[in-house]
């Protein structure tokens, strides 16, 4: 595959200047895929017919949310007072959409006094890394470099 | 929406659910065969067993 590519490329005129401009074809489309992905987990797998990756991605971000909220964890909102907070409202954002599930299911407010509390705001965060994690996956796989 | 029961672990199902969700989700995004994703997914909870088990047991003596 890289063999054959170099010889085409080595065919041409070596310093001819490339007709694309775009740094990778496809760019935009991976972005979108990258951006869905972190909208709704799993849809930037989905939208590739990843299924099985989507599948699990939809289910873990949605467990690990479902259960952080039940515990009675900190969802963090924009008016944090430190830059914990502030970091903790940036990893809570990565669910997506499922940050707004997490508000709606959490209506009791966080109970953070308790360890139960505390596990549920770090499976909170979790769950936002993972999903950044997987956006991240379903661009690079959109642009050919992740099997 | 009405508020869901407050969910009550102990500290080890607390672990135990971020250690499987997490080695899932990176077992299926790491690999691409199923044979390759379930070595991953059951090597990386024993690895995250035994680190979570390992560091609570170090720090037990600084407990009380």
């Amino acid at each position: 595959m890289e063999e054959s590519s170099q010889n085409t490329i080595s065919d041409g005129a070596p310093s001819a200047p490339r007709k694309n401009d775009e740094p990778f074809p496809g760019e935009s489309r991976a972005v979108a895929f990258g951006i869905a992905g972190w909208l709704l987990p799993g849809l930037g797998h989905a939208l590739q017919r990843m299924w099985g990756r989507a599948l699990v991605v939809f289910l873990a971000v949605g467990l690990l949310v479902f259960a952080g909220a039940s515990m009675k964890g900190n969802v963090f909102t924009r008016q944090g007072s430190d830059a914990f907070d502030t970091l903790g409202y940036i990893a809570d954002l990565g669910t997506g959409s499922f940050y707004l599930f997490a508000r709606a299911i959490e209506t009791g407010g966080a109970d953070v006094s308790h360890a139960d509390g505390d596990y549920g705001t770090r499976l909170l965060a979790t769950a936002g890394v993972l999903n950044l994690l997987a956006a991240l996956h379903a661009y690079e796989a959109a642009r050919g470099r992740k099997a | 929406m009405t508020a869901i029961p407050p969910l009550e672990v102990t500290h080890f199902q607390a672990f135990l659910l971020f250690a499987v969700v997490i080695s899932v989700a990176f077992g299926f995004l790491g690999r691409r065969r199923p044979k390759d994703r379930v070595k991953y997914i059951l090597w990386s909870l024993f690895l995250f067993l035994l680190v979570g088990i390992g560091v609570g047991w170090a720090m037990f003596p600084f407990s009380r």
